[in-house]
């Protein structure tokens, strides 16, 4: 018996173009040459401060801890620099990228140069020449103001067992130090609180750790002509999410040569589930209406009352911060500044205002390279949770469809930036 | 030495719109040369112009047609000369902001200058006849070069608004000193003289004072005369616009200080009431009807008007302090609807649009217009009187200086005043402020040759604003003549002299301004 496949009709969807796209096992973003250049360009100029991001996010999860006084917490110390990536390197649990485990050379040559040529690291913070590591935690402050964005890693933090974990841990840090003893007595709320949030710092490096050499090996391969189309970008991303989906997400934090087990990795979170996902829902959709890129006014709703219903993330942003410090996606188009690969600094100086306006340019490429990432996310929830793309059971496909539209519907908003991306002159 | 300042550019104008095979970029860069030169020939007058002395300066004087009573006699004073340098910087600035790319540029650059000659010529001219020559000398070039390098398909119309009502103002003036001639039934020479009209009858001088007044109130404009202006300066390009708000309309402030009040000193105080009135009403209208506008360039063309309603109540005031203020801001509206309308011909060519409704965040520092948004923010400030800047410094000699005289209209156009900073206030934090879109924002960026014009003028007027002695020191012996010939028999004096302060506020303090 043969079955007649029957292919589904069009989609009446807003933005059918971009859903049979992904029903043909595309991105959102279109298949050109030049998107393709760009999103693998920032791939890699993003890669070069993650590298930083996630040490550091480390770091002071595991070390920094409840320092009061952090004032050196972007110091980072050369054990850091040198801990072996887990996907990158001869030591790798798994390799994902050919080159070395440790610390960037790019990286590692800013920290020494930056901008400003070569001076003590203290000179280069207060000069803020350095990577912007405000940015990463920013990143991660969305993550934890959001929570309870799926993910068992979320709930975790307010059991008992947490709370114990996080308590042993506090009363640790601060053993022969009364003063912080009898505030942890008094506001016994106040340390668990700090330390669910260095939690995420931890969750939130250990999710990087991974991303940063996925996307330095794309990079690798699209310079060796391997990665030639945008989907294939995107399945490279996809096999990489799925390739490290089970990896284990905990806290550790390390006091006085002692490892304290805040989040342990026998709870069985994984960088998929925990980490993940709930980035991609707090950093890419939600975030926060940072202060300066524009005046919201909540009482006249402009601010959504439910915090799922913010859409404030680089999927929606207007990447025109540029100007007025401290604000993140400003922070990071700074950072990338300094690693672009020559192909990319030659590119934005043909177009608009060249290099008064570079910063600009890249980051609409970013929020390019960011829609591909997220057709990755969507496609890999699409496959882990409904069907092949070639499924020949119609039903199969229609389940396939809705889930596509439902994605998209988050893209109706007039904020959203899905329709510019289509365009190649947004820039 | 005077003639040089009119016939350099006659002369430039012919050899730039006749000279076999001239290409477009060396005509600019010829009446560039030619604008410069005017500039420093004018400032080499100043460097050489006496200001203990009030009366006419580096005076030259030939029969021409002796028996029309036309001679060729030329003269600056106080009130002239700060005009003639700024018509001369003007004519630079307006040349310089003017695009090689232009079409037809060897007629548009000979037009411009022939503007310059004729608006030269009037501010420098002695003798009635001659002044009528140079006034509608500027008319024709400037009719062409609305209607030729406007900016609309309304140019047209706008150009022949323009050529009707100044054609009127023309035949005003002109009907006005022929009326004086006859009248005065002398065959002599029409020179600026007062003692022309000392036999005429009241009644008589009233007539011709008020032709008068309809012809320079034309020109300046006045309420209701004003129709004419909005449209031509919308219309006119940027740097014609310049020439037209900058120059033109102070040739009718000047005509009126020059021939209104200086030949009908006797007969001015008993218009001058209603002037003042008029003054106000016109400051009244222009802020109200920029309020209104949703277009910047319009919106600047109205300030424009109501800024010289100011003029007007300083003049009919015509205490010595109030004409300084009168001779102040009329070079200081000069510089800054200058600055303004270069301004708003930079954001309209880089944007695309003087829609308030479209416009925003042009402050951006990466993709908006940063610098032309701060000199934009500064000119509005100065043309709104905040201290520091020139309009500051002209607006409160000329309320001070009114008050005493006129207090209700002052307190009137001190209300304007006000209304000045609301709407500049909106222009701004709507251009300039808020979220600049980025799916609109491919704005090019600016050029230093575009920013160089504004940045020149933005100077002068904080150097002014700072230290206006520089400014009003040509002037305070002039005006303080006129202001006494006026104010000597006359009931205006009576009154005036009722009021002490009046007396003793003249140029003490401003002796001490730095």
């Amino acid at each position: 018996m043969t079955t007649t496949r029957t292919k589904l009709p069009p989609s009446k969807h807003r933005y059918a173009t971009v859903i049979h796209r992904l029903e043909a096992g595309g991105a959102m973003l279109p298949d050109t040459p030049e998107n393709l250049m760009q999103i693998i360009g920032l791939y890699k100029a993003y890669a070069v401060p993650m590298d930083f991001y996630w040490r550091d996010l480390l770091y002071i999860a595991e070390r920094v801890f409840l320092d009061p006084l952090p004032f050196f917490k972007y110091f980072l110390p050369g054990e850091y620099l040198e801990r072996p990536n887990h996907y990158a390197g001869d030591t790798a649990d798994l390799r994902i990228w050919r080159g070395g485990a440790t610390a960037h050379p790019e990286l590692r040559a800013f920290i020494e140069r930056g901008e400003s040529g070569k001076m003590p690291r203290l000179l280069h913070h207060l000069w803020h020449d350095r990577i912007n590591m405000e940015f990463a935690e920013a990143c991660m402050r969305a993550m934890l103001w959001h929570r309870g964005m799926g993910g068992r890693f979320d709930p975790y933090l307010d059991t008992d067992e947490y709370r114990a974990n996080a308590d042993r841990a506090i009363r640790a840090y601060f053993q022969g130090n009364p003063a912080m003893l009898a505030l942890h007595r008094l506001f016994p709320e106040m340390f668990i609180e700090q330390v669910r949030q260095l939690s995420y710092y931890s969750n939130l490096g250990l999710f990087w750790e991974v991303m940063a050499p996925v996307f330095f090996e794309m990079s690798d391969l699209y310079d060796e002509g391997k990665l030639t189309s945008v989907p294939e970008a995107m399945n490279f991303l996809v096999n990489g999410i799925f390739a490290v989906a089970g990896r284990p997400i905990y806290h550790h934090a390390h006091i006085r040569g002692e490892i304290f087990e805040i989040v342990p990795k026998s709870k069985g979170f994984t960088w998929l589930y925990e980490a993940a996902l709930p980035y991609v829902e707090a950093v890419f959709y939600r975030t926060a209406p940072f202060r300066g890129t524009k005046s919201y006014n909540a009482q006249a709703k402009q601010v959504p009352e439910d915090q799922q219903d913010f859409h404030f993330g680089i999927l929606y942003a207007d990447v025109f911060p540029v100007g007025t410090a401290g604000i993140p996606p400003t922070l990071l188009m700074q950072d990338m500044i300094h690693f672009l690969p020559p192909y990319l600094v030659d590119y934005y100086s043909k177009h608009c205002r060249g290099e008064q306006d570079t910063l600009i340019q890249l980051g609409i490429g970013f929020q390019r390279s960011m829609y591909c990432v997220t057709s990755a996310v969507i496609q890999a929830l699409r496959s882990a949770l409904f069907y092949p793309l070639d499924d020949p059971n119609p039903r199969h496909l229609e389940a396939n469809r809705r889930f596509f539209e439902l994605q998209i519907d988050r893209f109706n908003r007039p904020e959203a930036r899905l329709l510019d991306i289509q365009r190649q002159d947004y820039r | 030495m005077l003639s040089v300042l009119v016939w350099l550019p006659i002369v430039a104008a012919v050899l730039v719109g006749f000279w076999p095979g001239l290409a477009a970029e060396r005509a600019r860069q010829t009446c560039l040369v030619v604008a410069t030169a005017l500039f420093g020939w004018s400032l080499w007058l100043v460097a050489r112009f006496d200001p203990a002395q009030g009366g006419l300066q580096f005076a030259e004087s030939i029969a021409w047609a002796a028996e029309l009573g036309l001679y060729y006699r030329l003269g600056v004073d106080g009130v002239s000369l700060p005009l003639v340098v700024l018509n001369a910087l003007l004519t630079w600035i307006a040349l310089y902001s003017s695009p090689s790319g232009v079409k037809r540029p060897r007629l548009y650059f000979a037009l411009m200058l022939l503007v310059n000659a004729g608006l030269t010529g009037g501010f420098v001219a002695q003798n009635l006849i001659l002044f009528v020559l140079f006034y509608e000398l500027g008319l024709i070039p400037l009719y062409l070069l609305i209607a030729i390098w406007g900016d609309s398909e309304r140019r047209n119309y706008a150009a022949m608004k323009f050529l009707v009502y100044t054609a009127v103002s023309g035949v005003c003036i002109l009907g006005a000193f022929l009326g004086i001639a006859l009248a005065a039934g002398t065959s002599a020479a029409l020179d600026y003289n007062a003692s022309l009209t000392t036999a005429l009858p009241l009644q008589a001088q009233l007539i011709l004072l008020s032709l008068l007044l309809v012809g320079f109130g034309i020109k300046i404009p006045l309420f209701p005369l004003h129709t004419w202006l909005p449209d031509a300066y919308t219309e006119a390009s940027p740097p014609v616009a310049i020439l037209l708000g900058g120059v033109l309309a102070k040739l009718g402030t000047y005509g009126l200080l020059r021939f209104g009040l200086g030949l009908f000193p006797e007969t001015w105080h008993l218009v001058a009431p209603g002037l003042a009135s008029l003054g106000a009403l016109t400051a009244a209208m222009g802020a109200l009807a920029a309020l209104a506008q949703k277009d910047i360039k319009r919106m600047v063309a109205y300030s424009s008007i109501g800024h010289m309603g100011y003029v007007l109540l300083a003049m009919a005031a015509a205490t010595h302090l109030s004409l300084l203020g009168a001779v102040l801001q009329m070079v200081s509206h000069g510089l800054i609807l200058a600055v303004l309308f270069h301004l708003v011909g930079v954001i309209e060519s880089k944007v695309g649009t003087r829609d308030l409704d479209v416009l925003n965040g042009l402050m951006n520092p990466v993709r908006g217009l940063p610098l032309v948004s701060i000199l934009l923010l500064v000119a509005g400030m100065a043309s709104a009187g905040i201290p520091g800047l020139v309009g500051f410094i002209a607006e409160f000699l000329i309320l001070q200086g009114s008050f005493p005289v006129f207090p209700v209209q002052t307190l009137l156009c001190v209300v304007c005043s006000g209304l000045t900073a609301v709407y500049f206030v909106i222009l701004l934090s709507r251009t300039c402020f808020g979220r600049l879109d980025n799916a609109t924002a491919y704005y090019p960026a600016v050029g230093w040759s575009e920013r160089t014009p504004a940045l020149i003028l933005t100077v002068l007027i904080l150097v002014f604003g700072l230290r206006p002695g520089w400014l009003t020191i040509w002037s305070e012996k002039t005006t303080g003549e006129m202001a006494a010939s006026v104010n000597t028999p006359g009931p205006v004096a009576r009154v005036a002299s009722k009021i002490p302060q009046v007396r003793s506020i003249p140029l003490n303090p401003l002796s001490t301004l730095p």
